[in-house]
Order: structure tokens, then sequence, then C-alpha cells
């Protein structure tokens, strides 16, 4: 499905190093801070878009976020479970990520509205389950 | 630089020609436009070919065809903006005084992808958790919705306008009109988008065929003028941007607007992006036909119909002629050109001296689009 996906045994993982598993089994996602000028972003990679330092290392990211707007989307490429919602969400640090938004009835979804990151599966890879990061309703 | 004047313009009309080759789809539209400006084959110094999806050398592949070969031939690639900016290209090469006469093409065949959403580009983040385009447009129709109060109805009067107009437009891929219960009634594409919100997938091409005004005196009576060449590409945004603004397009506005010394209050018939209907409305007020907010208003109003103030997509637009993405921009150049001349009977805009065509190319993370290219012409 992905081509930065990580495969493992049970699971293809979408977001690859840009999401940690913690020991709880927890999720963080894991952006990029510009070692020179500041500048956080998402996914991370290995040059800063700002000022174009390579000083660029891994940071965790807010948890938190609010939702800027939604989709729910009913035709999609094959492997993706439909419908699903598609959303845009704000982090504090100033990062856009672009996320489904899960465990909700989309009627109850807000403008600007708080949500919190969780993982989920969102269709399979040729019967493999395709895992990776979500935001639901409410505060982490 | 020199002044530029578009001298012919044809049209492989937009359909779905699962059985043809790119070649085969390419073709006449680049013979209707060399027929239509009067030029020889050998008059042609140079050409340009956009495509998003044809694969190496769709300019090679088509004007084979022709027997066009043997002269500088450029492939381009912008998503969408691929054919109109290959337009600003061969504009640039004629303006310097590097060619007289250049030929201008854009050529698409989707169908071979089978149908369904747009395929995009893998390697984006976005793209591998799940962004289509239909959700891109959609998130963007539901935060206008709810920062300046537009409606569903509103909404879908979009499609209703577009299909009005394409009914009129024997090249369209749509030639039926639709009213606002069949828009919303339409199943189910990514909220608050049905199928009739959305341009369809297909195939076509379309050519211009441009030179040095100088040298357009000797094939034509009537040229029509290029008064702005404008291409820019979006900026990369890691936080927040705001979805009702697109960006690039009020900046390709300003820049396209000074070079031409016209204001949009000039603007007398437009070709603009729909590939959604809220892409219509996004682009009302980036483009200054009207205030921020205001965009329903002058739909509702029909100023943007035919016989309205400033008729926008008078074609029926990419809902409803039809978006093979990436021959979309030169197809706007070859309606607005007929328009200037007169030539679009049903879907005339009476006395048209001053036409703009806007084309924007997306589908990767970050940016509000990839590419923008506005152009306008004159009488």
């Amino acid at each position: 499905m992905a081509e930065t996906a990580e495969h493992t045994e049970a699971h293809v993982l979408l977001a690859g190093e840009s999401l940690r598993t913690e020991p709880d089994g927890s999720v963080r996602l894991v952006g990029g801070r510009c070692g020179d000028c500041g500048t956080t972003f998402f996914p991370s990679a290995h040059v800063c878009p700002e000022c174009m330092s390579e000083k660029v290392a891994p940071t965790d990211l807010s948890s938190d976020g609010s939702l800027y707007s939604w989709s729910v989307v009913h035709v999609a490429p094959r492997g993706w479970n439909v419908p699903y919602i598609a959303g845009y969400v704000d982090l504090a640090d100033n990062v856009r990520v672009f996320s489904h938004i899960v465990d909700v009835d989309p009627t109850a979804l807000e403008m600007d509205m708080p949500v919190s990151l969780t993982k989920a599966v969102f269709g399979d890879d040729d019967g493999v389950p395709v895992e990776s990061y979500a935001f639901t309703p409410g505060k982490g | 630089m020199r002044e530029v004047s578009v001298i012919g313009v044809g049209i492989t009309p937009f359909a779905k020609y699962r059985d043809k080759s790119l070649a085969e789809i390419g073709w006449p539209a680049v013979k209707s436009a060399i027929e239509d400006a009067g030029v020889e084959k050998k008059d042609i110094e140079a050409a340009y070919c956009g495509s998003a999806l044809g694969g190496m050398m769709s300019g090679q592949r088509v004007l084979k065809q022709l027997g066009i070969t043997g002269l500088p031939i450029t492939n381009i690639e912008n998503a969408c903006s691929s054919s109109s900016s290959a337009f600003r290209q061969a504009y640039i090469a004629v303006a310097a005084g590097v060619y007289d006469v250049v030929l201008v093409m854009g050529v698409e065949k989707l169908t071979k992808f089978g149908g369904g959403t747009l395929p995009l580009e893998k390697e984006d983040f976005e793209v591998t958790h799940g962004l289509v385009m239909p959700a891109l447009y959609g998130m963007r129709a539901r935060r206008y919705m709810h920062d300046y109060g537009l409606t569903e109805e509103q909404l879908a009067g979009v499609a209703v306008k577009a299909h009005a107009h394409g009914a009129l437009n024997p090249e369209a891929q749509f030639r039926n009109e639709v009213t606002l219960d069949e828009v919303m009634g339409a199943r189910q594409i990514a909220e608050p988008f049905t199928l009739l919100h959305c341009c369809p997938s297909g195939d076509g091409a379309s050519a211009v065929v441009i030179a040095s005004a100088e040298k357009a005196r000797q094939y034509t009576t009537k040229p029509v003028r290029v008064a702005c060449s404008e291409v820019n590409s979006g900026k990369y945004m890691t936080g927040f941007r705001d979805m009702t603004t697109p960006e690039i397009t009020v900046r390709g506005a300003k820049q396209a607007y000074e070079e031409a010394g016209i204001g949009p209050d000039d603007v007398d018939v437009a070709e603009v992006h729909d590939a959604f209907t809220i892409a219509e409305l996004l682009y009302y007020e980036a483009l200054g036909f009207c205030d921020k907010g205001d965009a329903a208003k002058l739909l509702e109003d029909g100023e943007t119909s035919l016989g309205g103030r400033i008729p926008v997509n008078a074609s029926g637009g990419l809902l409803s002629k039809g978006h093979p993405i990436g021959a979309t921009g030169t197809a706007q150049i070859a309606e607005i050109v007929r328009q200037l001349r007169g030539q679009c009977g049903d879907r005339q805009v009476e006395g048209a001296k001053v036409g703009l065509t806007h084309c924007t190319g997306g589908g990767i993370s970050g940016f509000d689009h990839g590419a923008c290219s506005i152009h306008m012409f004159s009488v």
C-alpha cells in the first residue's frame, strides 16, 4: 500500500519512524526539529525546509490538537476500509498533521474541537492489517 | 519582450477513449490547431507538450503521428497545470525572440487507470495515509461552510451551473443539465461532495499555436493577444494554513493583473479550475471577482452564468467539459480564444474582449497547490 511503510509480521505500519509505540502500548508522533532555526515539522526529514540546515533531530510532538477540518471519504483506492474520516489536525507545536479521525460518529464532529492521538487499523495489504496513528475526539 | 498572439486552437473532445492510445487521442487536437492557424508543419519551430500521467515523451509520441518531428520538443509535467505551464514556456520563447511560431499541446489518458480517484504520488506521506483529491477539496469545503455560512444547496448550485453551460458545448464530456436534487442525491464520494460535485475522469487533448504579433499578421486578421502569462508554485507550509484562501491563486492573480495592466472588473469571461464545486467559489474570491465570503451570492445572482456580469466556465468547466488533467490548461485557452473570436455559438459571451484562464495543480502535502497558472488574453 505505501512505499514508505514498515512491514512487520503482524502489521503494515504506515508511519514508519514517525510513530513510536511506548512499552505501555500508547503511541507518540515523532517529527523533526531544526537545531539551527528551531522549526518543527512533520514528518521529519534530513534537511530543514526553512533554513536548509541538516542538523535535524527527532522530536516528540504534542498528542493533543484541534480539528481544522474533515471529510468522510466513501471512495478510495483499493485496500482502504471505507468510509473513513480524513482530517487535518493542528498541534500545539504549530504542526498540521493529516490524520484519520476514528471512534466517532461523523455527525458529532465540530470545527476546532479537541482531539487526541491514538492508533487504528485502516485496511489491509494482501490480508495484512494496515495500521497507523489516528486522532479521536477528546483530550488525551 | 515581444508581443505574442494565439493564432490557432484545437481540441480532441474530452471523453473516455479506452481503446485509443495517447498518441491517437493527441493528434486530432494538434491537426485542428494547425489548420485553424493556417500554418504549414514546417513553420512550427518548436513544440511544448504538457501531460501529467502520459509517460515518457508524450509530445514525441503524438507529434510523430503527424510527422512533426526533428524540431525541439519539450515535455512538461506540472500535474493539472501541465499544459498551461507548457504554454508559459512557449510564450517566453516567442516573447524573447527565440522562435516566431510555436505549438503547445496537452494530452492525457486517465481511463488507463480504470476509474476511481486520481492516482497520486506514492512517496507523499499524506497520500500513503489515505489522502485523495476529493477529500482535500472536501475539507476546504467543510471549513468554508463553517467560516462563511455556505450551505450544501449553494455548493451544489455550482454543479448545476456548470452542467447548464456544458449542455451548450458540443465538445463537453457531459452535455446534460442537472437539477439541484440530482446533484445532492448522487452517490457520496467525499463529504460534502457527491459524484456531481467532482470533475469526471476522462481522456482528451488540446493544442494551441502561438506566434509573435508581427508574424501572426501573416496568418490571420484576428490574432488574440496574450496579455499576461504567469505560473507559480505553492508555498510549502508545515503548520497552520487557511484552506479557505487559496494563497497561490491570490498571489498569482495579483501578479497577473499587474503584468496585464488589467483588473478583475475588466475581465469579460473566465475559465477557472473547478475540479470540485468548492474550488470555483474559492476562485471567484481569489481572482477578485467578488469579496471574501461573497462567492455564493455572486453565483446565486447569476453573475457568473451566461448572461451575467462575468461568466465563469462557459465551456462547462472541469465539472462538465471534463478534466483529462494535463490537457486542461490549453483547453481553457482554446475556449477563451474562441470566445474572444466570437466562435462559441450558444455559449458565446457577447462582445467579450478580455478573457482569463486559471489552472492549478495539486496533490502533495504541505501546499495549498503545487502549481498555479494564470493567463489573460485580449482582442
